[in-house]
């Protein structure tokens, strides 16, 4: 070829590649009030991109937050989020009262409840459902959260009582557990003098008593090991127990003895094995909703098949064709139906960013999942009134390997963070707010949140120098650390072209502040995951968590075990400070206690606070009762179609509460 | 020809069996787990979904098992990820999408591919040659992960012609644009292997001998020409049709496509052990079966292949 033509082609192809580039920023640039198209689709259907394809049905078997907010059309609970606050509201539950010291919760259902079949809806049902959800053979991901229930961790493992077969007495935990907490009063004697409950003008005549409940109102059994080997390890390690345990039977811990209790046809009775001010607000997640006890007997694991399934919720199941979409159609059984405003949703599993807002784009979808909009879009997306800007009850945050030096070093991970602009990350990242302590900053109405050290690079220096590890200024003003052994720490995050981008940004922050160059490994998730769990990285990870239920606890209680968090920090002089917390009873004085334990958490730095994120969303403007709350879960039956402009969105709706 | 297949059968087997447990090994060397989430799961809990998959069992019984499924009944068993739902059943369910948009897309990429490469032969060094080589050569090298999002730039969110992603079953306006996208790569390369066939059968002896024979350039180039020329064609035939059948993983990810290349893809991030074996042995298969077809197809149409 000539090189004059070679040229010609050249020039071409740079042409043809320009006129694209400029063509795509005027795509996504048009000043239009909105984000494309928005002409209400003709019918009462909402079109929802959800995230990912469900793992299942069934709503003890998944954890993800797609199929939460599926599981929340489909299945009742005791209560529901309110779609603003996502406080609890009555749903099955009616009514509801809590004991003096929140160890004991009793429910008094509505009894117009009724399965998607017709079939009524009582108190068994409840019980049913909360024993199959911490069955050992159900084998659910999410029964941690349900272990509040008396006797729910022994039935969850299969433990033991010990008993003594002649006198039917069983051994009792404080006998055995050096520091257990003082017994709350659903585990202590009745007693008639002094009432439980506080009274109640709805509830003059008070509960029944019941033989169960006698029972419950015992002191905590001793469960150990179901597994022989480990039983008696266990006892081989403890020489009085050994001594007692001697001539006495070991009974299985069975169904029966979680403290879950059908008092009446309508009503239920929780007994918790410690105090839990937090429980009502938990209850409304997805572990504690409603599964249809003879379908489940009927087909086994298939029962959540779109053939067999049975649910409660204001929707039910229309088709389901994986990686298409689920249909969801309006449940005239539901006791509420009367307040369900959308005839069908459509819940459409997509995960890909660019996909999910071009179909929104174009009119295709109705509303998306949160964090959908990507990055680079945010500049045109973040100014259109159908955009949502709001806090999510979420956190982004770094951990480091506190096994492994040199982080093993409290001054080292102090100095690490003390290093990051986190303003100025927030401010980069526009859509994030800063964050220095572990809990996402105002999302918990008078809780005392403390305030985490801020961005203070001379501190940093100081402390590493400190460490053993100091920082020399260079001629031209950057700064090393010759010492520091830059080997041993790397950053490690999951591939996703936006953690890498937010990597190089820590990195740089690093390398400027500290002199210190961090290598960056991207990891497949699940291979990142593992090298997490198993402490096997060295340095430092991103990590990111998001509420299980309104209330600081929900963050503070990764910390609470050592083996879930990936730092390998553990003291029990926190853990110790959180069971002090949440033994009391006085709101404000719990708050107070908690955010003690925050900030000795921060003290002891296994983590690194980056930013509270938003919930990043759009939706149309014609879609009404849909509000962008901190977890993005949404009570669907409030959620309608507006065909009247003047009564639009126009903007992010409040979260004020009515 | 009826030992030679039963001959090549019989290789198959085994073949597959190697593959399946080459796959279910490098699923057990893979980090990870299927339930492993964000936080991690308390012990006690793992356990309890340990025991309920049996993957507390010693490794022995689990590949046993898994094969003992797979030899006696053709069951690759239940999926890790989507629960209660048969590997069975989502092949079947995503194998007719991938199926559909990749034989659309051969059949499209075969007519536009022949015909250009049949003109570019036959006009070898004019301006048709240069244009349709000039286009192959594009279409190869422009992927399918830009190729895809600028299609859909253009006839959906500007034009707003054709829907930008998602299944809209068959037939149905949603198969355009991913169909164009898949076959892009393949017409070019059928142009080229089409041109290639032809010039060298254009200069052999039997053409010439078919034009001293006063037969016209028409029944030359379609009754000669053309079957000798595709013979290239025929062999990249298979192959390729395999992996269209059973799905492409990046087309069917940018147009959110229910396919196998979607199961696919999920199925490895997820660690979702028997959809992984189960979709590994049907591609195995799906591309041993269409290789034998190819070599059978070879012996029909070039007298000079015997088995």
């Amino acid at each position: 070829m000539s090189s004059g033509k070679f040229k010609q082609i050249v020039g071409l192809v740079v042409l043809a590649s320009l006129a694209l580039s400029t063509y795509s920023c005027t795509v996504v640039s048009s000043d239009e009030e909105f984000f494309g198209s928005t002409t209400p689709p003709k019918q009462n259907i909402f079109r929802y991109v959800n995230g990912d394809e469900p793992t299942s049905l069934d709503p003890v078997m998944s954890n993800g937050q797609p199929e939460a907010r599926l599981y929340m059309a489909l299945y009742d609970g005791l209560v529901e989020y309110n779609p603003k606050t996502l406080a609890p509201e009555p749903a099955l539950a009616e009514r509801w009262h809590i004991n003096n010291d929140s160890s004991e919760f009793t429910f008094h259902l509505r009894h117009n409840g009724r399965w998607s079949n017709g079939d009524p809806i009582d108190a068994n049902d409840f019980v049913y459902s909360f024993r199959r959800a911490l069955a050992k053979k159900t084998a659910s991901p999410n029964a941690s959260l349900a272990l509040y229930l008396k006797y729910a961790q022994a039935y969850n493992e299969e433990q033991v009582f010990v008993r003594d077969a002649k006198t039917g007495q069983y051994l009792l935990a404080r006998d055995f557990v050096a520091d257990l907490a003082p017994d709350p009063i659903s585990t202590t004697p009745i007693d008639a003098a002094k009432p439980e409950y506080l009274p109640d003008p709805n509830e003059l005549k008070g509960d029944p008593d019941t033989a169960f409940h006698q029972q419950m109102h015992t002191p905590l059994r001793l469960t150990l090991p179901g597994d022989e080997k480990a039983r008696a390890k266990r006892i081989d390690a403890d020489p009085k127990l050994k001594a007692l345990v001697a001539g006495k039977e070991f009974v299985t811990v069975t169904e029966k003895d979680l403290g879950v209790e059908a008092v009446d046809q309508y009503t239920l009775r929780l007994s918790l094995v410690q105090q839990a001010p937090f429980f009502l607000g938990l209850l409304a997640h997805q572990v504690f909703r409603l599964q249809p006890q003879k379908i489940v007997e009927k087909y086994g694991d298939a029962w959540t098949q779109p053939e067999h399934i049975v649910t409660c919720g204001a929707f039910k199941v229309k088709t389901w064709i994986p990686y298409d979409k689920i249909v969801l159609e309006r449940d005239p059984m539901n006791w509420d139906a009367a307040t369900v405003k959308l005839d069908e949703i459509h819940f459409i599993p997509i995960v890909d960013q660019h996909t999910v807002m071009n179909m929104y784009k174009v009119g295709e979808l109705d509303a998306v999942y949160n964090h959908t909009v990507p990055n680079p879009w945010l500049h045109v997306l973040k100014y259109k009134k159908d955009y949502m800007d709001a806090v999510e009850m979420a956190i982004d945050y770094l951990i480091m390997n506190t096994t492994k030096p040199p982080l093993d070093n409290v001054k080292v991970r102090r100095a690490f963070n003390l290093a990051i602009d986190k303003d100025a990350y927030a401010e980069w990242r526009r859509v994030v707010k800063p964050l220095t302590a572990f809990t996402p900053e105002g999302m918990f109405p008078g809780y005392p949140q403390p305030k985490g050290a801020k961005f203070n690079p001379a501190e940093a220096r100081r402390l590493l120098g400190e460490a053993g590890y100091p920082v020399t200024q260079n001629a031209d003003g950057s700064f090393s650390c010759p010492k520091f052994p830059e080997d041993q720490v790397e950053f490690i995050y999951n591939v996703q072209s936006a953690n890498k981008l937010f990597a190089e940004w820590y990195q740089a922050q690093w390398k400027q502040n500290l002199g210190i160059t961090v290598g960056l490994r991207a990891m497949e998730w699940k291979t990142f995951l593992d090298s997490r769990a198993k402490l096997e990285y060295k340095g430092l990870s991103r990590a990111a968590w998001g509420a299980d239920y309104m209330d600081p606890f929900t963050f503070l209680s990764l910390f609470y075990t050592g083996s879930e968090n990936g730092t390998g920090w553990e003291d029990p002089k926190y853990v110790a400070m959180l069971d002090e917390a949440n033994r009391t009873l006085d709101h404000k004085k719990r708050y107070e206690l908690l955010a003690q334990a925050e900030a000795y958490m921060l003290e002891q730095q296994p983590i690194i606070p980056i930013d509270t994120p938003s919930v990043n969303f759009v939706k149309k403007p014609y879609v009404k009762g849909m509000y962008p709350n901190p977890a993005s879960l949404y009570p669907w039956k409030y959620i309608y179609i507006e065909r009247d402009q003047a009564k639009w969105d126009y903007s992010t709706p409040s979260l004020a509460a009515d | 020809m009826l030992r030679f297949i039963v001959r090549r059968l019989l290789v198959t087997i085994p073949t597959i069996l190697v593959v399946i447990s080459l796959t279910w090994g490098l699923i057990k060397l893979a980090p990870g787990n299927f339930y492993s989430t964000e936080r991690r799961l308390s012990p006690a809990i793992e356990q309890n979904i340990r025991e309920k998959y049996g993957l507390d069992k010693p490794w022995y019984q689990q590949y046993g098992k898994t094969m003992w499924g797979i030899v006696r009944h053709l069951d690759f068993g239940l999926s890790l990820r989507y629960e209660n739902q048969s590997v069975n059943a989502i092949i079947k369910q995503s194998l007719p999408v991938s199926a559909a948009i990749g034989l659309l897309a051969y059949l499209l990429a075969l007519v536009v591919g022949i015909t250009a490469g049949s003109i570019a032969a036959l006009k070898q060094n004019t301006r048709w040659d240069y244009g349709s080589m000039a286009l192959a050569m594009l279409g190869i090298s422009v992927p399918n992960f830009v190729l895809g999002p600028i299609l859909v730039l253009i006839f959906s969110l500007t034009l707003y012609w054709l829907p930008p992603s998602r299944w809209g079953g068959f037939p149905s306006w949603n198969l355009i644009l991913p169909v164009l996208t898949l076959s892009a790569l393949q017409m070019a390369y059928i142009a080229r292997l089409t041109r290639a066939g032809m010039l060298e059968v254009l200069r052999s002896d039997y053409i010439r001998t078919a034009r001293a024979k006063g037969l016209s350039e028409r029944d030359v180039v379609i009754k000669h020409a053309l079957r000798g020329g595709l013979m290239p064609v025929i062999s990249y035939t298979g192959p390729a049709l395999a992996f269209l059948l059973t799905g492409t993983v990046v087309v069917e990810r940018i147009f959110s496509l229910p396919g196998l290349g979607n199961y696919f893809i999920q199925a490895s991030l997820n660690r979702d052990e028997p959809l992984i074996i189960g979709i590994v042995a049907f591609i195995a298969i799906t591309l041993l079966l269409m290789n034998l077809l190819v070599d059978i197809a070879y012996a029909y149409l070039d007298p000079r292949v015997r088995y």
